[in-house]
């Protein structure tokens, strides 16, 4: 009797570990868990100071709130030959869809470089080589330490520095409202994903101003 | 064995428990630097503080198992130590997910339930093991090295970063380590089941000499 107690407390305190580990049985990864919890519950987006490529500082949460159109946000470092690299390539795939399909007026693009160390010249080398249009895709790099710590925290990216001045870290495509929340993270292979939750939310937005930034 | 020889051993054992301890609170910041050492360092070191707290307690030192008795008697609450080994098998899982390892360095309840929790079940394990017959080991032994290869090899095909704070690198050397340590472990316990066997098959003027040599050497 006993015995049988004992292994049903046992079998369940350790399921129940498993349990609390894995957000009820949904994620075996921190990342995974993540993109759950946002698509649950979108989360507010700190504001920070960005410079942006041409050379001015802009708030962030001030920039997402008068542009109103709803941005998909990528991190990355201009330096970076592996996963950046992917994410610039899909990020100029969804520049190109969006001017195709004429929804420059409701989405745009971001991409925040997470280098202190990189400056306006950098950013703008590397919208020329990924042929970026300045009116729809930005390019910006935080500023301040701990204005960057902290989004990258509320956005889940971990950031870890390597020698030579190289980071490993995660990248998603952050789909993100005019508002300042966080409402969805796509894995780079599906940015469709991501697109099509960019025009829902940009859907029930009154009417566009068409053409005026593209 | 000897009183003053059992006693060294239980010291020993306190000593080594002390020493795991201490080793895997006091390096915290090096062994969570990197996945490898995490998983294959700090956390087994964990389970052995446990582990070896247990057999430097004096009264643990006797054999517990008694399986010609059980039918007059009712079974304890560890009974052949099932439900024991069922938690830390459970709890060998739970620690093979990567998002624990991320976890563990990011929410302090994690953090709490590694600090405390793997010393528990590594006392769990040492109480269980011996009440556990062979046969029993050999099941939780057999899963959890058929558990550790698998997830091993996961962790060396995975092209993703499992732990975002954790290189792939490492996830590769990671997985490298869970492999050898189901290896490790599996040779370690047939040696041990071997030298039982010997030690028991021995005729009893051989096995006299025997075991007190073998214990000399333990």
């Amino acid at each position: 009797m006993r015995w049988a107690l004992a292994l049903v407390l046992a079998l369940l305190s350790g399921t129940g570990f498993v349990y609390a580990v894995t957000d009820g049985f949904t994620a075996l990864t921190a990342e995974a868990a993540r993109r759950r919890q946002v698509a649950h519950e979108p989360r507010p987006v700190p504001d920070a100071m960005l410079m942006t490529a041409d050379g001015t500082a802009i708030r962030l949460r001030e920039a997402l709130r008068s542009d109103g159109r709803v941005a998909i946000v990528g991190f990355f470092y201009t330096r970076c030959v592996a996963l950046c690299r992917a994410q610039g390539f899909i990020t100029q795939q969804l520049q190109a869809v969006i001017q195709a399909q004429g929804l420059a007026s409701r989405i745009r693009l971001i991409s925040i470089s997470f280098d202190l160390r990189e400056r306006p010249p950098d950013l703008q080398r590397y919208g020329h080589d990924l042929q970026a249009d300045a009116g729809l895709w930005q390019l910006g790099s935080f500023m301040r330490a701990p204005e960057r710590d902290a989004l990258l925290r509320q956005f889940g990216i971990v950031v870890v520095p390597l020698q030579f001045g190289d980071f490993e870290h995660n990248a998603a495509l952050h789909v993100v409202t005019p508002d300042g929340r966080l409402a969805g993270i796509f894995d780079l292979d599906e940015p469709g994903r991501a697109l099509r939750m960019a025009q829902r939310m940009s859907a029930n937005r009154r009417a566009p101003h068409v053409g005026e930034r593209s | 064995m000897t009183d003053t020889g059992a006693q060294r051993r239980f010291k020993l054992c306190l000593a080594a428990a002390t020493v795991c301890l201490a080793v895997a609170l006091a390096a915290r910041s090096t062994l969570t630097a990197q996945m490898s050492l995490h998983m294959l360092v700090q956390i087994p070191l964990l389970v052995l503080a446990g582990l070896l707290a247990y057999h430097a307690m004096p009264c643990n030192g006797a054999a517990v198992l008694r399986p010609e008795s059980t039918h007059q008697r009712p079974w304890g609450w560890n009974e052949y130590g099932v439900p024991g080994l069922v938690l830390v098998s459970l709890a060998g899982a739970a620690w093979m997910i990567p998002k624990a390892l991320d976890d563990a360095l990011t929410d302090w309840r994690i953090a709490l339930a590694k600090y405390a929790g793997l010393p528990v079940c590594g006392w769990l394990l040492g109480t269980s093991l011996r009440r556990a017959p062979a046969v029993v080991k050999l099941f939780f032994l057999g899963n959890f090295c058929w558990m550790s290869a698998i997830v091993g090899m996961t962790y060396l095909d995975l092209p993703v970063r499992l732990c975002n704070a954790y290189l792939v690198d490492d996830q590769v050397w990671t997985g490298r380590g869970l492999i050898a340590l189901s290896m490790a472990l599996a040779l370690f316990w047939a040696a041990n089941e071997a030298a039982k066997k010997r030690s028991c098959d021995t005729p009893l003027k051989k096995h006299r000499k025997h075991s007190s040599n073998q214990k000399s050497q333990l």
